[in-house]
């Protein structure tokens, strides 16, 4: 199959991914029908995980691996999870995408990928003391588009 | 900021694979980010202060309405 990332890409996302720390855990769900995306998606992040040690794949089907969706919460295809990977350990700590990370987005999977690999959000110190007193769960969607 | 938090989950949605989703939130211009389902809405790309501000008075809503 042909790759979806010509080889400047390649480069320039191996150079930045230099920075990458602790382990991350794409956590990716697709589905066998009405997925328009879910195989290019998959192929994607394959090659983008393939760019260093210190990320890894799982992939889940949604029908066939639904405790799993639930557990996640994912309700669409194609839809991945972020998480941090130590050792054996799993955190989820509640960053998603759904739908192809193209276009810009792929700037904004890359970025993300390096925050989670931080685990730090690197937000100003009034924004994070605000958001250490939440007690309420906070859904934050934010729609974007590949172009 | 769904790193600072255990309680936030932060989803980036391509629109146009979820269209259904986006014309809920009556998405046109992207991006747009929409609070607890609709409880508030941020049109563009916004300072952090601004759309913490956002937050904060679209969870004050939920208050007034219980």
């Amino acid at each position: 199959m042909a790759k979806i990332l010509d080889e400047g890409i390649l480069k320039q996302v191996q150079e930045v991914f230099a920075e990458l720390n602790g382990e991350v855990r794409v956590v990716f769900f697709r589905s066998k029908e009405n997925c328009d995306y879910c195989n290019e998606t998959q192929q994607l992040l394959e090659e983008v995980i393939s760019l260093s040690e210190k990320l890894s794949i799982e992939v889940f089907d949604i029908a066939d691996d639904a405790a799993v969706a639930a557990q996640y919460g994912i309700d669409k295809t194609p839809a991945f999870v972020l998480a941090a990977k130590d050792g054996d350990q799993i955190t989820d700590f509640g960053v998603r995408f759904s739908g192809i990370p193209a276009g810009h987005e792929f700037t904004s999977l890359i970025n993300d990928l390096l925050i989670v690999s931080r685990r730090d959000s690197g937000l100003a110190p009034q924004t994070r003391s605000y958001l250490d007193e939440l007690t309420e769960p906070l859904l934050l969607q934010v729609f974007v588009t590949p172009t | 900021m769904a790193l600072q938090s255990p309680m936030i989950v932060a989803e980036a949605v391509e629109a146009m694979e979820f269209p259904e989703l986006a014309n809920k939130y009556e998405v046109s211009g992207v991006p747009h980010t929409t609070i607890n389902d609709g409880l508030g809405n941020v049109i563009g790309a916004v300072p952090e202060a601004t759309l913490v501000r956002e937050i904060q008075q679209a969870l004050e809503r939920r208050k007034a309405t219980p």
